[in-house]
């Protein structure tokens, strides 16, 4: 079972999405998939769609929870309904860095998880998002066990070797 | 209508029993409860509550910020996994 997660380092991150046109002007709705949200500023550039064809962003503004985006590439509102839907990305090299004790969800999932007394648990097969801390989802030969992302528990993370190991506290499994 | 002041906030008795029992013998273990309406207290501050989702019992670490609260607000019954993979960061509190 041992290294049975599969962790693989992806070539785009999605950074958010093209929702609808706005205005007669080019300007398009963007839903925000990013931590960083502040990426988003004139002269920055996505590449947008299954094509990853280049965008440069002329100006932002935020609108509801949303982002109205003009990119150069796009003069008008039909050129604009051609990216309805269109997710954008960014190349894994241009992530935003990050802090301390902080790591992105692809960096996680797949990782093989151990107790510090060396017992294999499993991979961490996914990630909830809790109004609180993250709970990571690990699957292993018991089934699955669900671990608070938090320091009395998270030991140790190694991205390079793919290898995290924790501390169970009585009651996690 | 909202709860009479004069009950105090909701919680299920077991669980601040249970609570209490291991604040006084200064254990830290992990509690599964299924009661998502009770209100976190302060003598709950820095245990771990695993909560009942639905489906499974999700453990979070309650802190200051969610004295208040109930413990529901915190665990999601709806889940949604999508394939893209997106610039989002997770990491120990």
């Amino acid at each position: 079972m041992k290294g049975k997660g599969k962790r693989r380092t992806p070539r785009y991150l999605a950074v958010g999405r093209i929702i609808a046109p706005h205005g007669i002007r080019g300007e398009v709705e963007v839903d925000i998939h990013t931590d960083f949200p502040e990426r988003f500023t004139p002269g920055a550039h996505v590449l947008a769609g299954e094509g990853k064809a280049p965008l440069v962003i002329e100006s932002v503004r935020p609108y509801r929870k949303r982002l109205l985006i003009k990119f150069r590439e796009i003069p008008d509102r039909t050129r604009a309904e051609t990216w309805r839907g269109a997710w954008l990305h960014v190349p894994v090299e241009e992530a935003w860095p990050l802090q301390e004790d902080e790591y992105y969800e692809y960096q996680i999932v797949g990782m093989d998880v151990w107790t510090e007394d060396g017992e294999y648990l499993g991979h961490v097969d996914h990630i909830i998002y809790t109004g609180a801390n993250d709970v990571y989802v690990i699957v292993g030969p018991e089934g699955e066990i669900l671990i608070p992302a938090i320091k009395d528990v998270i030991r140790e993370i190694d991205v390079e070797e793919g290898r995290m190991v924790v501390h169970l506290l009585p009651g996690l499994r | 209508m909202s709860r009479s002041l004069k009950k105090g906030p909701y919680i299920h008795p077991k669980l601040l029993k249970k609570i209490e029992e291991m604040n006084r013998r200064g254990e830290r273990r992990v509690i599964k409860t299924w009661s998502r309406a009770s209100v976190i207290f302060p003598q709950m501050v820095g245990h771990t509550i695993a909560v009942h989702d639905g489906r499974r019992h999700v453990p979070i670490y309650i802190t200051e910020q969610m004295v208040g609260h109930r413990l529901g607000e915190f665990v999601p019954t709806r889940t949604f996994r999508g394939h893209i993979v997106k610039e989002k960061k997770t990491g120990r509190r």
